[in-house]
């Protein structure tokens, strides 16, 4: 436990040196919510969202964005190791492979977690959140999904760079695969009024969940119309534990010569 | 204890189609540096990640410090790799830190350790530094300090130098050498002077085998002493062959207009020379048998022996 809290605290460090990797996981959904939600606000009126306006509505999925980046950034640095080295001295430690990777992953997972919050806590002032189970329980709620959902996507992003060879790989992957979920989440637009194929999918979706439950946290005046704190949290517990073990699962390997 | 920090008997390693190490046999004794000569793919790495825990064998047994390799043997053993493992956007105080740590030196001790050793290799004042300024040199010296700071009774060296000057090599050496750690060195190099320099044992490993092994002089005693370089200009294929003939002399090397003549006593081949050829000598230059005369005789011999 000590070599992965090492760990974690050097990758904590790196990030915090990193300023380019911290704002911008941050200033780009901060940039969404700002820009995007104006501007559909003002220029569409959307009057049928329960958030009251756009910019609230975009809260949620702002929120789970930055996780999306911020996972997604955190596991470059197992690249950013193995470039430098660093990977093979980590594997000529005293310490199982597994522990340093547990080590890693538990500083990609506190600063999504952070950086999430920091979203929220930004946004929060400038829309009219409804909290309806009051602020303290509310945010709450909203940390308890916040980390599941960096969970679920700090054991995503860890399983595929320990399968992936080139880091431009795995962004490509990255992109590929939580953008599309990111859009049928209803993060960005409700997923009620969709095509029935699409609300298929937006509902096999695990960010969908991640979403409800944010929704639920802050804006929501009451439950109607949404998934349900119950399912959103058994979904998303049962997804972050499963996904985040198969992250560990596979333990880096890395040839005398560093390749 | 065994007595001796490493032994290997009969390991084999194969990756695919290719033999990194075959039936090789090595005991390596306490203290001292002992040096792993080979040209590259001979199986040198191969067999220091073994040590290190880092790839299994095959087949055949190995002791480090009369253990199995393991990972937790890998708190009395560190490794200096061929590559730099410091991550440039740390602080060098930070990486000490951070590598003391995994090898669990207590914080104490590390701040200690981290600022005598610091000191002894001449980074004292870069401390505070990024590694990624440091120099080539300087990021080596930081490998060797990052790799003694839990004073580890083995210590794997994969071709430390490569790729530093003459100055930053004596100084790592000088360091390294006169630190007071009881520690023992196990140096893979293709490096020849080098470990002619610092090895009070060597082991030749060719295709995956220990071809010759012992003290760097007792694998110079069977070999001719000297060696004698000469430049001819207009010398008959006659007189060359007379030179070939001269008793005490050993195979003769020719690279263009220059000829290598191994020799047991060089003040008593010269004058013959002169003799055989006294118009035709431009210059000459005596030489005394090096550790890469005693490698290539080992080697050759191995590989005549095997193509027959």
């Amino acid at each position: 436990m000590s070599a992965a809290l090492t760990l974690a605290r050097r990758d904590l460090m790196t990030v915090v040196r990193s300023r380019s990797q911290l704002y911008s996981s941050m200033l780009t959904p901060l940039l969404f919510l700002v820009l995007l939600g104006n501007g559909v606000s003002k220029g569409l009126q959307p009057s049928n969202l329960s958030a009251g306006n756009f910019t609230a509505y975009l809260v949620a999925g702002t929120v789970v964005m930055t996780s999306v980046f911020s996972s997604t950034f955190s596991s470059a640095s197992y690249y950013r190791d193995r470039d430098s080295g660093m990977l093979r001295l980590l594997l000529s430690t005293p310490h199982a492979p597994r522990t340093l990777l547990f080590g890693k992953s538990l500083a990609a997972l506190v600063i999504g977690v952070i950086q999430a919050l920091i979203v929220l806590l930004v946004a929060a002032p400038f829309v009219d959140f409804e909290w309806q189970h009051g602020v303290p329980a509310g945010i709450g709620i909203a940390l308890a999904a916040v980390v599941l959902v960096n969970l679920m996507l700090t054991g995503l992003a860890q399983a595929l760079a320990s399968r992936i060879q080139t880091m431009q790989g795995f962004h490509l992957l990255m992109n590929l695969a939580l953008f599309p979920l990111l859009f049928f989440s209803g993060a960005f637009f409700p997923i009620d009024d969709l095509p029935t194929w699409l609300r298929v999918l937006a509902f096999v979706n695990p960010l969908t969940y991640a979403v409800d439950a944010l929704e639920l946290a802050t804006y929501a005046g009451n439950d109607d119309g949404f998934i349900g704190l119950g399912i959103d949290f058994a979904v998303l517990g049962a997804l972050a534990v499963a996904v985040y073990v198969a992250g560990l699962a596979r333990v880096p390997k890395v040839t005398w010569s560093g390749e | 204890m065994t007595g001796f920090a490493v032994r290997a008997e009969n390991v084999s390693r194969r990756y695919g189609q290719r033999t990194a190490l075959d039936g090789f046999t090595l005991e390596v004794p306490q203290g001292g540096v002992f040096g792993l000569l080979g040209p590259n793919g001979s199986g040198k790495s191969t067999f220091i990640a073994m040590l290190a825990a880092m790839q299994p064998a095959d087949s055949g047994t190995i002791e480090v410090l009369g253990k199995a390799p393991s990972r937790e043997l890998l708190r009395r053993v560190a490794t200096v790799f061929q590559e730099n493992t410091a991550d440039p956007l740390m602080k060098v105080s930070d990486y000490l830190r951070f590598s003391g740590r995994l090898f669990g030196v207590a914080p104490a001790e590390l701040r200690v350790r981290s600022f005598q050793l610091l000191e002894r290799f001449g980074l004292g004042t870069r401390a505070n530094d990024s590694v990624a300024s440091l120099s080539g040199g300087m990021r080596r010296r930081l490998e060797v300090v990052r790799a003694l700071l839990h004073q580890p009774e083995l210590l794997l060296l994969d071709e430390p130098t490569t790729g530093i000057d003459a100055e930053e090599r004596s100084v790592l050496w000088r360091e390294l050498l006169d630190g007071s750690e009881a520690t023992t060195v196990l140096l893979a190099t293709n490096d020849l002077a080098e470990a002619d320099a610092v090895c009070q044992n060597v082991a030749f490993i060719q295709s995956g085998k220990v071809v010759a092994s012992g003290a760097p002089a007792a694998l110079k005693a069977g070999l001719r002493r000297e060696s004698v370089r000469i430049t001819l200009t207009g010398a008959s294929p006659e007189q060359i062959a007379s030179i070939a003939s001269i008793p005490g002399t050993g195979e003769i090397a020719h690279d263009g207009n220059s000829l290598t003549i191994p020799t047991d006593d060089a003040s008593m081949l010269v004058p013959k020379l002169f003799a055989l050829v006294p118009a035709a000598i431009r210059s000459v230059t005596i030489a005394t048998a090096s550790l890469e005369d005693a490698y290539f005789q080992h080697v050759r011999r191995r590989t005549e022996g095997t193509s027959k």
